[in-house]
């Protein structure tokens, strides 16, 4: 290739990212390094910025450190990812091979499983709270037929993984759950990727079907859910609106709802404290990047690349 | 995949999952047919002893039901013209030129999926205040315009997958790569962009946030906004709140159900494995 | 075949949009000569078309101003205005009930009534309004806002229920903790289908108050949620998380206020088979007058129907040994005027027609009785229209007294309120629901919402 023609290719290429290009330094990298900026100001949005140095970050570490809201936030928000991603893969993975089962009215299954991950958020928020409610809810209802226990799901503060009692960040996580769907869909797209062939040798050396899933399907699926526990990590660390319309508004009951997106939506626009929310971001920002290493890092023990790598 | 053996134990087996999962949107639509006495007599009834069909015409009647769609179909045909035609030209341009730096831009636009929406939530705000958006259906729809980072993954993943021969062919018969993408590219991936459009339409129908900061005047809320109007208003009457869910509900499911087998065979069939 | 699917799927959308387009009314055209005034509320449900009245009544009147009302939703209003503040697109007028005033004026994102009113207006404003709504709108002795309702809360019990019991209306603190042990003793295992009574844990605002405790001093300039007599309140209230245990306490005060298809806690259903009232959740708990009208039109309705109905009695809230008398905590409607807004003028004249300042009392009488709201003016209340609404509702004088109460406290007009609004909320759900220590609790909060204001006041000076 001539120079005159890569000077080209090189202006081609810009031309078409160009509307992403103009995206990301207007509302991606401007927007990232004015956040920073504001981080290490006091800011209430109506007048100008003021400079107060690492003043933030130290209120920050004081909030976190002192067992302030922030500290109840880091740990709901860890809680809700912890538990929800690797089950919603599981759940994800489980559907979907139970969906390329070659069963009659199997298009009607595939709609109706993947019909709650459409429904609007507000909706499901609405519809779930009204499912569990723990005395007129048809969850309880259906517990107290079969003898088993009454949770306060959203109405208490307890934890499933630390008391045994499901509270309200269990209901949400199998709130969650339910509109699983997105992950279910790139699985069954997978599934449907690996070559026939390769379950037929398989059964001529008379491996049985668990072995055969366990060897083949999941090694082979193996990429597909390192993405989605990539994707599903972010997302879930990132949940806003669902917790925004369950808890009030402002984490109820007792901030056992208060995640760090929500603690930072309620510092910004009702304590009105710009720069300490940027501080906030920043910290959310740096943790999903150290979460994301940590994945990427742990990728090269687990995840099998079928053929060459693009 | 191989035949299942016990295709009856299959069968029962997805139908108890399926049922499982359809209860909720059952318990949704039937309680939406209830009247209020018969909810507060007897919360676990199943089906209400009489239809209440006038509920839904009465949340129709209260709430500017009409105005809310038109306002969420203007915000999801906008953003979904916006997505798929920024999207698909910037995929093409990482998939299929060669240029310099392609790769390390392409490592960038990946690493922006890692940001939290919260990190750059408020200077984005102002941003698009001081572009004249503010209370304007406009500061939801022209970022669309801009591509967005999970999209273009997708489609880029897409156009690799293309043969090469045939966009060569094109070339030497002397089309520009504008006139490969449009003449070639985009014909061919019809499924992909179609997936790219349901996901932003579903996107955009259920986006709460953005009308939450962007939004102040009610003749421009669209339908996931106005439903948090209506809860607020009717918080005592969850017959009339589930009827305003399943109205909200209703046209992405009908629009779902339409495409649901284009959808379900295609969506990223590309698939992940970049 | 696919491609098919799509066209339809597009036609589909069309469609929907070319009918949504039809049936949408377009926008009432503001009247030849009129300047239209912005206002935005967040009144749903029943106290709707009141609103649209009261409006309708302003524009029939003025030749002026043409008022658009707007109605928002409820729960982030607040969020919205300061947004559209900011956003250099707000409305004239703005009408809601969270304690915001203090936040926004020191930070200039509302008008002070000085800018909109006359000199004279002021001055008969300041014996005009309750001390109560007085205190609402106001920031460093300077108004801000006009209050057009307050919300006064006392007990309401069922009347009988208690006779069921035998037992009569609490006089003080002790009392309502017998009825409640007496209805609900601590020792069933079985869960309960009602309580006798149980704090809500959002409300340590009143009973700090009652207990003697106040939330700011204001000649120390300084937070205090640690007021032992505050402590005491919320001790207080933990002990019913303490005696049945904190789930069952949360499964009902949670449900009570965030499920959809809650409404009066003292409301039961009627029984399908017998046709018998069933009782509520409690047979006491602390609300606020707007139930009155509730209750009004439950029982009607139901007496309409030929069912049998409860009888409801409201007291001011029971008081400890040592504490406040007709106290409790006092919040309220009021009208604000956003920085930016472009009609100042019409909006102060629609705040002076609903709220009934400057010879618009009966008006407001009108207003108050058909949406049963507390006056924020006793000349208000005196109308003849307002009294015949009180001797038609008796339960609503014990409120409209409260009205009058020096005890009647509202949260502290700090710049910090959002905040301290939220720290306490949580402090009495901490205790209630997690068994945390009061004391521990309060200091912590204390420090945080000190901190802040320390900030905040540094910052402006």
């Amino acid at each position: 290739m001539s120079h005159r023609n890569a000077r080209q290719a090189t202006l081609c290429g810009w031309g078409f990212i160009s509307p992403w290009l103009l995206g990301f330094f207007s509302l991606t990298l401007f927007p990232f390094v004015a956040s920073l900026y504001y981080s290490f100001c006091r800011y209430d949005l109506l007048s100008p910025p003021r400079w107060v140095g690492g003043e933030n970050y130290r209120q920050l570490a004081d909030e976190l450190v002192s067992g302030g809201p922030l500290a109840h936030a880091l740990w709901n928000t860890g809680y809700f990812a912890l538990v929800s991603v690797p089950l919603s893969i599981a759940l994800g993975i489980g559907l979907a091979v139970m969906l390329s089962w070659p069963v009659r009215g199997q298009p009607l299954f595939r709609t109706l499983l993947y019909l709650p991950s459409v429904l609007p958020i507000l909706a499901t928020a609405i519809l779930w709270q009204w499912l569990f409610d723990p005395r007129q809810g048809f969850v309880n209802h259906t517990l107290g037929l079969l003898g088993l226990g009454q949770p306060g799901w959203f109405t208490s503060v307890e934890e499933l993984l630390v008391g045994g009692t499901p509270g309200s960040k269990d209901a949400l996580i199998l709130m969650a759950l339910w509109s699983t769907g997105n992950f279910m869909v790139i699985y069954l797209a997978a599934l449907g990727d690996i070559p026939r062939s390769l379950y037929e040798a398989a059964q001529l050396d008379g491996a049985s079907r668990w072995r055969q899933f366990w060897h083949i399907t999941l090694p082979l699926l193996s990429p597909v859910i390192f993405f989605n526990l990539v994707m599903g990590t972010i997302q879930a660390i990132q949940t806003f609106t669902q917790i925004y319309v369950l808890s009030a508004g402002q984490g109820d009951p007792d901030r056992s709802l208060l995640v760090v997106s929500l603690h930072l939506f309620l510092t910004a626009f009702q304590d009105l404290r710009m720069g300490y929310a940027s501080a906030m971001a920043w910290l959310l920002f740096v943790l999903v990047m150290g979460i994301t290493w940590l994945l990427f890092r742990t990728a090269r023990r687990w995840v099998f690349y079928q053929g060459a790598v693009r | 995949m191989r035949r299942v053996k016990t295709p009856r134990f299959a069968f029962l087996m997805l139908l108890t999952v399926t049922g499982l999962f359809s209860l909720p949107m059952g318990v949704m639509v039937l309680t939406s047919l209830k009247s209020p006495a018969e909810l507060d007599a007897n919360p676990h009834a199943w089906l209400p002893d009489r239809w209440q069909a006038s509920n839904y015409r009465e949340v129709v009647t209260t709430m500017p039901y009409f105005l809310y769609l038109r306002n969420t179909l203007v915000l999801c045909v906008g953003s979904v013209v916006g997505s798929v035609l920024s999207c698909s030209l910037v995929a093409y341009g990482f998939a299929r030129l060669r240029w310099r730096g392609r790769d390390r831009w392409f490592g960038l636009l990946i690493a922006t999926m890692l940001l939290p929406w919260q990190a750059t939530m408020i200077p984005r705000f102002l941003l698009l205040r001081e572009l004249g958006m503010y209370n304007s259906l406009a500061a939801l729809i022209v970022p669309t315009f801009l591509g967005d980072a999970f999209y273009i993954f997708l489609l880029r993943q897409f156009f690799l997958s293309l043969p090469e021969d045939l966009l060569d062919a094109a070339r030497l018969d002397g089309c520009s790569e504008l006139g490969v993408f449009v003449r070639i590219a985009i014909p061919l991936s019809k499924p992909a962009l179609a997936t790219v459009a349901l996901f932003q339409f579903v996107a955009a129908w259920n986006d709460f946030n953005g009308p939450l900061l962007y939004l102040s005047d009610p003749e421009k809320f669209p339908l996931a906004y106005g439903l948090e109007r209506l809860v607020s208003a009717y918080s005592t009457q969850t017959h009339l709140v589930m009827a305003g869910a399943v109205l909200f509900s209703l046209p992405i499911v009908l629009l779902f159900l339409l495409t649901q087998r284009m959808f379900l065979r295609n969506t990223v069939s590309g698939s992940i494995k970049g | 075949m696919n491609v098919s699917r799509w066209q339809l799927a597009t036609l589909v959308v069309i469609g929907i949009v070319l009918a949504a387009l039809a049936a949408v009314e377009g926008r009432r055209p503001v009247p030849e000569g009129r300047q239209e005034v912005v206002f935005w509320h967040f009144w749903g449900g029943p106290y709707r078309p009141v609103v649209e009245r009261i409006v309708e009544r302003f524009n029939r009147r003025q030749a002026r101003y043409w008022v658009r009302a707007v109605a928002m939703p409820g729960s982030n209003l607040d969020t919205k205005m300061f947004l559209s503040v900011t956003g250099g697109d707000p409305p004239d007028l703005i009408n809601q009930d969270k304690p915001i005033v203090a936040d926004w004026a020191q930070r200039g994102i509302v008008r002070p009534l000085a800018e909109l009113a006359s000199d004279a207006e002021l001055e008969a404003l300041d014996t005009w309004l309750y001390p109560p709504a007085k205190k609402l709108g106001s920031y460093h002795g300077t108004l801000y806002g006009l209050c057009n309702g307050l919300d006064v809360r006392a007990l309401y019990y069922n009347q009988t229920m208690l006779a069921d019991y035998e037992l009569q209306p609490p006089k003080n603190l002790e009392a309502l903790d017998q009825i409640a042990q007496a209805i609900a003793p601590p020792d069933a295992t079985e869960p309960r289908a009602y309580f006798g009574y149980l704090p809500d844990p959002r409300r340590l605002w009143a009973w700090g108050i009652v207990f003697g405790g106040q939330f700011y001093d204001p000649a120390t300039g300084r937070v205090s949620a640690d007021d032992p007599r505050i402590v005491q309140a919320l001790a207080w209230m933990g002990s019913y998380s303490q005696r049945y245990g904190s789930r069952q306490v949360a499964a009902f005060r949670q449900g009570d206020q965030r499920l959809p298809g809650s409404t009066f806690p003292l409301f039961g259903p009627y029984d399908p088979a017998t046709q018998q009232r069933r009782y509520g959740n409690y047979a006491l708990v602390m609300d606020g007058q707007w139930r009155v009208a509730e209750i009004t039109r439950v029982n009607r309705a139901a007496l309409a129907a030929g069912k049998p109905v409860h009888q409801y009695g409201v007291v001011p809230l029971p008081t400890p040994a040592g504490g406040r008398q007709q106290a409790g905590w006092v919040n309220g409607n009021f009208f604000l005027v956003p920085r930016g807004a472009r009609q100042p003028a019409g909006a102060w004249e629609f705040m002076k027609f609903w709220s009934g300042f400057g010879g618009h009392e009966a008006q407001a009488a009108q207003a108050c009785a058909e949406g049963g709201w507390i006056p924020a003016s006793p000349q208000v209340v005196t109308e003849p229209v307002f009294q015949s609404y009180l001797n038609q509702n008796p339960l609503m004088k014990t409120f409209v007294e409260l009205a009058k109460s020096e005890h009647q406290v509202p949260i502290p007009a700090l710049p910090v309120a959002a905040l301290y609004r939220r720290e306490i909320e949580a402090a009495g759900q901490a205790v209630m629901y997690r068994g945390a220590d009061p004391e521990t609790v309060l200091r912590e909060v204390t420090q945080r919402v000190q901190a802040r204001l320390d900030e905040v006041r540094h910052a402006s000076r």
